[in-house]
């Protein structure tokens, strides 16, 4: 752990002494350095590791993580602009609509245009106040060990074959999936004809991407309806699983970052805005295996290249729009 | 109105007087200020109005059913496993009272995931059953699963208020039935069971109102078949993403389990009354006598292990594959994740920062809680009983909610980003736990050894700490041994008010199951599991050999 203070506060010692010195835990110790904070949904191991990387980039500036789930995030922003400013500099998490929403309110600050060209402008805000930093696809996985063949389409995936064997994340309570379900919704072969057919198919629906990924892997529900990179990392790690781009096209989601305008350090997360979204940023980001969001970084292994996939591009306010719509089509098909 | 008979002299006492209002002072800060903030930021925003809509009114019966009936069976459960293993003298009692007492320790929805491993729609048992009968012996998703996980993950919490309620009755009175030619179950029947009806009573309550706030278990057993509770609701106004300014309506939900809680309170109070009272006894109850010790033993056994150790193994299995679907074989097991986590900064520093705040509450709730009890129950005081419906209104609370009320308060203490925080947040949530375990003992005790203490020329505070607090005290431990334990791998709390750069235990497993690395999670809660369990093996053994 680079970024914290190493504290060795002996348990044997008092409760008391112990409360002392956990209490001094963060940013007692100023260093030449400056800090700043960032609020991301990343997985702690994944930013730890893109952290460790920017401070070799930029060795002056420390970075302070809060990591939670999109909806704690979403708490803890609210509470904090209720009490006053945002607690974090930079936002990394959730999807174009969140980051839309922080637009409306004011709160985000223009960013520069550094490096900006790089990413492709559907990928960022006209007015260039957030951009993407990795395409997170959700995507057919299936477990190799139960099935040879991964289905090849969102089509396939109302074979009756498939009965009882699918699962998918919640949209009632995930932003990702609710942004998934409405631009199904809004695809002319799809569609509510599609979730009334897969919704003969029993499918489970997880509370989120995480056990999805658990239930596919140990064949517990062979098919998953799921974020690609989770799966490549379980393929990774020794888990049979595949995942498949389906032919129809793949809703996705381009995880933003913004910097807030309250922030008092505007050109150290700037600087960090800059790193995520360069050529080394971004060849992390694939080595991490996420689908980058320039073209010049590659792309993970097992993984087609960004030219390759066939993404769902479907108008913001639309899906905005919709998605009420949406969420009440899958639940009385889907979930009922 | 419970009739306990007040020590003669007390109303008079300045001394007590005292405490009593330090004792307010402390719920007010603790408690009502960070409650109220939260209930006022639902109230002000004036969007109660939006939670007219039938999701929550089914919601709302969900929360109460399924947390009354869990309670009903979480007791039951801890009744008869605590009649078989700590009121007879079974072989291997010691093992099996850690065993039974593990759910504790697993964060409510790993255990969760664990049993959806097995009772899922196409989960191990499952599975079997459908090869063997051509369908499923009994799916998990749905009220029922959530019900009975509910009940199997808080049982623990009635196990340790009645261990703790059977020690204090006097053996003589159970030798007296016998003598008198009453068997076995008689004596247990008319004599025992009486007596531990208040244990059972503040065990109902507390775990009934604990399993009001659960989060994990209903999202992820009663999700999939839409069975929403209070809980899960304000979760998902929070990370719907489309609701604008989602916390000010998960207020609005905390409010709405403060009053189902408060109107609860009322209920209780109009029907419970003090029953037996008992002269306390340096006596040890007399363990039943067996005609078939290896019959009970049996059941017991097998009872104790498939509720605890069927998710135990299938935790310990995940933990020992490199990765989930990675066929079981021996040279696929692997000590990679144990390793993983424990050379990962993020374990070594949660576990710190958890152990810190766990012993920190469980000692601040220990003394509070033992004062608050004891003066609840041996004085007259006015407003006694309304402190303790107090303590108890926190522990409906999801934590998340109960978080946010201290979030919006931190900066004006300066305790935004801080460790105490989490720690006040804590003693806020889990005072209640060592309330309702002192009270139970404390009701059935009577007022004549106070008396008795007066007499012989005690003053009365003296006579009220030197006999109620003492009496009160055994109680009071295994109450702080409830808060360390919850405390230690507590999730909902302390995700919202980390400071950056920091986690505890809970957040860390969780954030380990989030991010795929399933192995890492399932192996950093075997390893909490059982360092909390040879820890509390330990403390039980104490709390026995008084």
């Amino acid at each position: 752990m680079t970024q914290t203070v190493r504290r060795r506060a002996a348990l044997g010692t008092t409760v008391l002494a112990g409360l002392l010195l956990s209490a001094c835990g963060t940013g007692d110790d100023r260093s030449e350095a400056t800090t700043i904070t960032l609020y991301t949904s990343e997985p702690q191991e994944k930013i730890d590791e893109l952290l460790a990387d920017f401070a070799e980039v930029e060795p002056d500036i420390e970075v302070e993580v809060f990591r939670a789930g999109t909806g704690d995030l979403t708490a803890r922003l609210e509470t904090d602009l209720n009490a006053g400013d945002p607690g974090a500099d930079v936002f990394l998490a959730a999807d174009a609509p969140t980051f839309e929403g922080f637009k409306e309110d004011g709160l985000l600050m223009e960013l520069e245009p550094e490096e900006l060209d790089a990413v492709p402008e559907q990928w960022q805000d006209p007015e260039g106040q957030y951009v993407g930093t990795r395409i997170i696809p959700t995507v057919i996985a299936h477990n190799t060990a139960e099935y040879d063949a991964a289905p090849a389409s969102w089509q396939d995936l109302t074979d009756p074959e498939y009965d009882g064997e699918i699962t998918l994340p919640d949209p009632a309570v995930s932003g990702a999936a609710a942004f998934n379900a409405a631009v199904w919704y809004l695809q002319d072969d799809l569609g509510e004809d599609w979730f009334d057919e897969l919704g003969a198919n029993a499918p489970v629906i997880a509370e989120s991407n995480g056990p999805v990924g658990q239930a596919v892997a140990d064949g517990s529900q062979p098919v998953g309806i799921v974020v690609d990179f989770m799966m490549r990392d379980l393929r990774d790690a020794g888990s049979p699983v595949e995942v498949s781009y389906p032919e129809e096209g793949v809703p996705y989601i381009y995880q933003p970052i913004g910097i807030f305008q309250a922030t008092e350090e505007a050109e150290a997360a700037q600087a960090f805005v800059d790193y995520v979204i360069s050529q080394r940023g971004q060849e992390y980001a694939v080595e991490q295996n996420y689908l980058p969001v320039r073209d010049d970084a590659g792309s993970p292994e097992g993984a087609p290249a960004l030219d390759e996939i066939t993404f769902m591009e479907e108008d913001l306010s639309e899906i905005t729009e919709v998605q009420g719509e949406a969420l009440d089509a899958f639940d009385s098909t889907i979930g009922g | 109105m419970p009739s306990t008979r007040p020590s003669e002299a007390e109303r008079s006492l300045p001394a007590l007087g005292l405490i009593n209002t330090g004792l307010w002072l402390f719920c007010l800060a603790v408690v009502l200020v960070p409650l109220g903030t939260v209930a006022l930021y639902g109230v002000a925003s004036g969007r109660l109005g939006e939670l007219a809509q039938p999701a929550v009114g089914t919601a709302a019966w969900n929360s109460l059913s399924s947390a009354t009936l869990s309670g009903v069976l979480a007791v039951l459960l801890a009744l008869a496993l605590v009649l078989a293993i700590e009121h007879t003298q079974l072989p291997g009692r010691t093992a099996l009272r850690i065993l039974a007492l593990s759910p504790l320790l697993i964060p409510p929805f790993i255990g969760a995931i664990s049993w959806i491993g097995l009772f899922g729609p196409s989960g191990m048992v499952n599975s079997v059953a459908e090869e063997l009968f051509g369908g499923p012996v009994w799916t998990i998703y749905g009220g029922d699963g959530v019900v009975l996980l509910l009940a199997l993950h808080s049982y623990p919490i009635a196990y340790l208020l009645l261990t703790a309620a059977l020690a204090r009755i006097p053996a003589e009175l159970e030798e007296a039935a016998r003598a008198s030619g009453a068997g076995s179950r008689r004596a247990l029947v008319h004599i025992t069971l009486p007596l531990l009806r208040p244990a059972l009573v503040s065990s109902f309550i507390l775990v009934t109102v604990s399993n009001l706030a659960d989060f994990g278990i209903p999202a992820l057993v009663g999700g999939p078949q839409r069975y929403e509770t209070l809980a899960t609701i304000a979760y998902r106004f929070v990370r719907s993403g489309t609701v604008e300014n989602p916390v000010e309506l998960a207020a609005c939900v905390g409010v709405v389990l403060l009053i189902i809680v408060a109107l609860g309170m009322l209920l209780i109070r109009r029907f419970s009354r003090a029953s037996y009272s008992l002269e306390p006894s340096s006596s040890r109850p007399a363990p039943l006598t067996l005609k078939r010790p290896w019959a009970l033993g049996g059941i017991t056994w097998a009872a104790v292990l498939g509720i605890t150790a069927l998710p135990l193994s299938a935790l310990l299995i995940q933990a020992l594959l490199p990765a989930p679907g990675v066929e079981l074989s021996w040279e696929n097991l692997s000590l990679d994740n144990f390793r993983s986590v424990l050379e990962s900064p993020w374990a070594s520093e949660g576990a710190q920062l958890s152990v810190t705040l766990a012993l920190g509450a469980a000692l601040i709730t220990g003394v509070a809680g033992l004062a608050i009890g004891t003066v609840m129950t041996r004085t007259s005081l006015p407003g006694r009983g309304l402190l303790r419906s107090v303590s108890l209104l926190p522990l409906a609370v999801p934590g998340l909610i109960g978080a946010v009320g201290w979030l919006l308060l931190a900066p004006h203490l300066g305790l935004y980003n801080s460790p105490w925080l989490i720690l006040w947040a804590y003693v806020m949530s889990f005072l209640a736990l060592v309330v309702q375990a002192i009270e139970a003992p404390l009701r059935s005790t009577s007022a004549a050894l106070e008396e008795a203490a007066r007499v012989s020329g005690a003053s009365a505070l003296r006579a009220f700490s030197d006999v109620s607090v003492r009496l009160a005290l055994p109680a009071a431990a295994a109450g702080a041994l409830l808060v360390l334990l919850t405390a230690v791998r507590e999730l909902t709390i302390s995700a919202l008010l980390l400071a950056p750069n920091a986690q505890t235990l809970g957040v860390a497993i969780f954030n380990l199951q989030q991010a795929g690395s399933y192995g890492s999670a399932a192996a950093l809660s075997v390893l909490v599991t059982v360092a909390g369990l040879l820890g509390m093996g330990l403390v039980t053994r104490r709390l026995h050999t008084r």
